[in-house]
């Protein structure tokens, strides 16, 4: 769906059924240099399960307009007012990699809107090497191409797939030259900018799923345990021979883990 | 794993990690129709597109999945999806794509049967084509019109070896806002990968140079990705909402495999075009050797052409790599390992002594294909092409002469051996035409 915020087009992924701001909404949160489609295999696996999903392109992302936003804070900001926009009370956030830090930052600083999160293949910072800022804005399709390699485990470099005839790798790397020329050096500036997530997770009560994957290169797994170690209520899963991009390397553990804990 | 493998490594390995339970190193067949659902909310998830799997092998099937990941590994898409034949996968595109009243402009110098569907078959479910030497720049661009969804061609034409400028008819069609579906079975992966210079749809026979052995027939079509389906209101059947599954909308929910998401839905859903697991199979046994192939057809190809060229049987020889073919530049540009494997002549004495040495070859194979590992030859003007009309046949540049050879990997010395009797046998043709 489309909605208004701040004089910009934003798209919605709904996962194919009419959003209802009746109740705890769930909201996903796409990674740097991403967009709704990361979700793909979750936002219509909610959503036909009666969660009220919503998978927003971030400013700049997929098939949302305007600019992308400058830094984590502002897009946790940006989270409330689109919940505000939609007269929605409480969220479910569940963030993937750059989206962790949005949801951390969010739950922190709106206690009373985000119930709960899903930390997906994240950490309390992601600092980003100069070489990659470099090349996100110098050289946007090798920047590309090397976090899509990264960013896969080793299955998907044999390109196995649940998805019949899919490759992660052409997928992956198609997705993020979708985006708006500027929109993954912005992200992966916020990430390396963003500092204040120690201190947000001390303020987090709220009850945290973390989602970790052992083959990470991105976010390894030490760091997401770091996190999930930060956090007083939280349970965590880690998935063995999984990389970065959990949510579409490993759908059904993913949806698994993460129905088990929005239905406790 | 430091970096993404490469084209060998693909070739032998993409789309298979042995399972755990059984451990099978080769891909095993998985000959069935059906997959038991753990629930009824699994199957309902299964149609519904909420998770990956298999429901039916007439959607898809684990087998034939490993092949499909490995053709789009090896084409560099973001997916692919395996057909019965080529000529399945290029009717099913089409039917997923067009929409009656919808027109095609498609280069005029390819497989008779890519043309026979799109100038007879089609036009009965009012979907027109107009048909443009691919060489004709201008002419490609003039022909589109509003309602045009595509620009259809072969990079290399069969079988009168027409090259088409992939990158400049890549732009025609971006401009204009249709895609570029390129049937790339001449080419295969190993000599041109279309998507990098701007196609947006690979249409490929698998039973030619991909599978190699003669065995199994099959196809595919593979998605770049690359294409922005919801840039104008030309595809409202991928970026608007379907009639299934609650009015999806492909493009927003699937973003670069559009394409791929509707044709397995509607496509394979609708049309069966599938293909068999065991012939998944044979092709995949194939494709693990592909690149050796591949080198060895093109280096039996070169020494052809030098024997071919200075043989005084010889009328006139055709291939790209001759520096007499129109394309020659273009094609050294496009495909620096070499043009491919088929070699068009024609021989002193014309139709008759073609006859002649086709009936008197015994190591070259008599017969309808191409890309085998054997040495083939055939007649096109009365085989492969005898269905399309003389106008047809002059416009596609083919002469009633013409044989076509598609260079296998024997001995070369011994298919020298063999053209030398089949010369011997034409020479009479040869002499009575003096």
């Amino acid at each position: 769906m489309k909605q208004q915020l701040f004089d910009t087009q934003i798209h919605i992924a709904t996962g194919g059924r009419s959003f209802s701001n009746d109740g705890e909404a769930l909201v996903l949160l796409h990674g740097s240099g991403q967009n709704h489609l990361t979700w793909v295999l979750q936002s219509r696996y909610f959503a036909y399960r009666g969660y009220p999903v919503l998978a927003p392109d971030f400013p700049g992302h997929g098939l949302s307009g305007g600019t992308p936003l400058e830094s984590i804070e502002d897009m946790a900001d940006w989270v409330i007012a689109l919940l505000d926009s939609l007269d929605v009370k409480t969220a479910c956030l569940v963030g993937h990699s750059q989206g962790c830090l949005v949801a951390i930052d969010a739950a922190a600083r709106y206690p009373d809107r985000v119930s709960r999160l899903g930390l997906i293949a994240g950490a309390l910072a992601i600092p980003v090497n100069d070489q990659l800022l470099t090349m996100s804005d110098k050289a946007l399709g090798k920047a590309i191409s090397v976090m899509t390699s990264w960013g896969h485990g080793p299955m998907a470099h044999m390109h196995d797939n649940t998805q019949p005839g899919h490759s992660f790798l052409g997928y992956g790397n198609r997705l993020m030259a979708s985006n708006h020329a500027d929109a993954l050096r912005h992200d992966l500036v916020a990430c390396n900018n963003y500092s204040s997530g120690k201190v947000a997770a001390a303020k987090i009560t709220q009850p945290t799923l973390c989602i970790l994957a052992a083959s990470d290169r991105m976010t390894p797994v030490k760091f997401g345990n770091a996190m999930a170690d930060s956090l007083v209520n939280s349970e965590r899963v880690i998935l063995n021979g999984a990389g970065h991009m959990l949510p579409a390397e490993r759908p059904a553990e993913v949806n698994d883990a993460l129905r088990h804990f929005l239905a406790s | 794993m430091s970096g993404d493998y490469k084209f060998d490594t693909l070739s032998l390995h993409a789309g298979h990690v042995p399972d755990e339970r059984h451990g099978s190193r080769a891909v095993p067949i998985h000959q069935t129709t059906s997959y038991v659902f753990q629930n009824t909310e699994h199957a309902a998830a299964l149609y519904n597109q909420e998770l990956g799997g298999h429901l039916y092998t007439r959607i898809s099937n684990p087998t034939v999945a490993v092949l499909e990941q490995r053709v789009a590994a090896l084409e560099g898409g973001v997916a692919a999806t395996a057909t019965a034949s080529g000529m399945a996968a290029l009717s099913t595109a089409l039917l997923v794509l067009c929409s009656q009243g919808d027109h095609i402009v498609s280069s005029s110098r390819m497989y008779g049967a890519n043309i026979n569907l799109l100038e007879n078959t089609l036009t009965r479910f009012g979907i027109t084509t107009s048909f443009i030497d691919p060489s004709d720049l201008a002419g490609i661009e003039k022909a589109i019109q509003p309602n045009t969804k595509l620009i259809f061609g072969e990079v290399i034409g069969n079988p009168g070896l027409d090259i088409m400028d992939v990158e400049a008819v890549g732009k025609i069609a971006a401009k204009a806002g249709i895609p570029l579906m390129l049937d790339c079975t001449f080419n295969t992966p190993w000599l041109l990968k279309p998507f990098e210079l701007g196609a947006n749809l690979i249409i490929h026979s698998l039973t030619k140079w991909i599978g190699g052995h003669g065995v199994a027939i099959g196809g595919a079509v593979v998605d770049g990705g690359n294409f922005d389906w919801g840039q104008n209101d030309k595809f409202p059947t991928i970026a608007g909402p379907h009639y299934a599954m609650d009015g999806i909308n492909f493009y927003e929910e699937f973003g670069p495999a559009a394409f791929t998401a509707k044709f397995r839905a509607e496509g394979m859903y609708n049309f069966g075009p599938s293909l068999s697991p065991t012939n998944a199979f044979h092709i995949l046994q194939g494709m693990e050797t592909l690149p050796l192939r591949m080198q060895r057809h093109m280096d039996n190809t070169a020494k052809m052409l030098e024997f071919l060229s200075g043989h005084e049987a010889v009328a006139w020889v055709r291939h790209p790599n001759l520096a007499d073919h129109p394309g020659h530049e273009l094609a050294k540009r496009m495909m620096p390992r070499g043009a491919g494997s088929i070699i068009v002549f024609g021989l002193k004495g014309g139709r008759d002594a073609g006859r002649s040495f086709i009936e008197s070859v015994e190591l070259a194979s008599h017969l309808a294909n191409v890309g085998d590992a054997k040495t083939l030859v055939i007649h096109p003007a009365s085989t492969t092409h005898s269905h399309i009309s003389a106008e047809a046949m002059v416009e596609g540049g083919l002469s009633d002469d013409m044989i076509r050879l598609s260079v296998g990997l024997e001995d070369f010395d011994d298919i020298k051996a063999d053209f030398e009797t089949g010369f011997r046998a034409a020479a009479k043709f040869a002499k009575t035409k003096d």
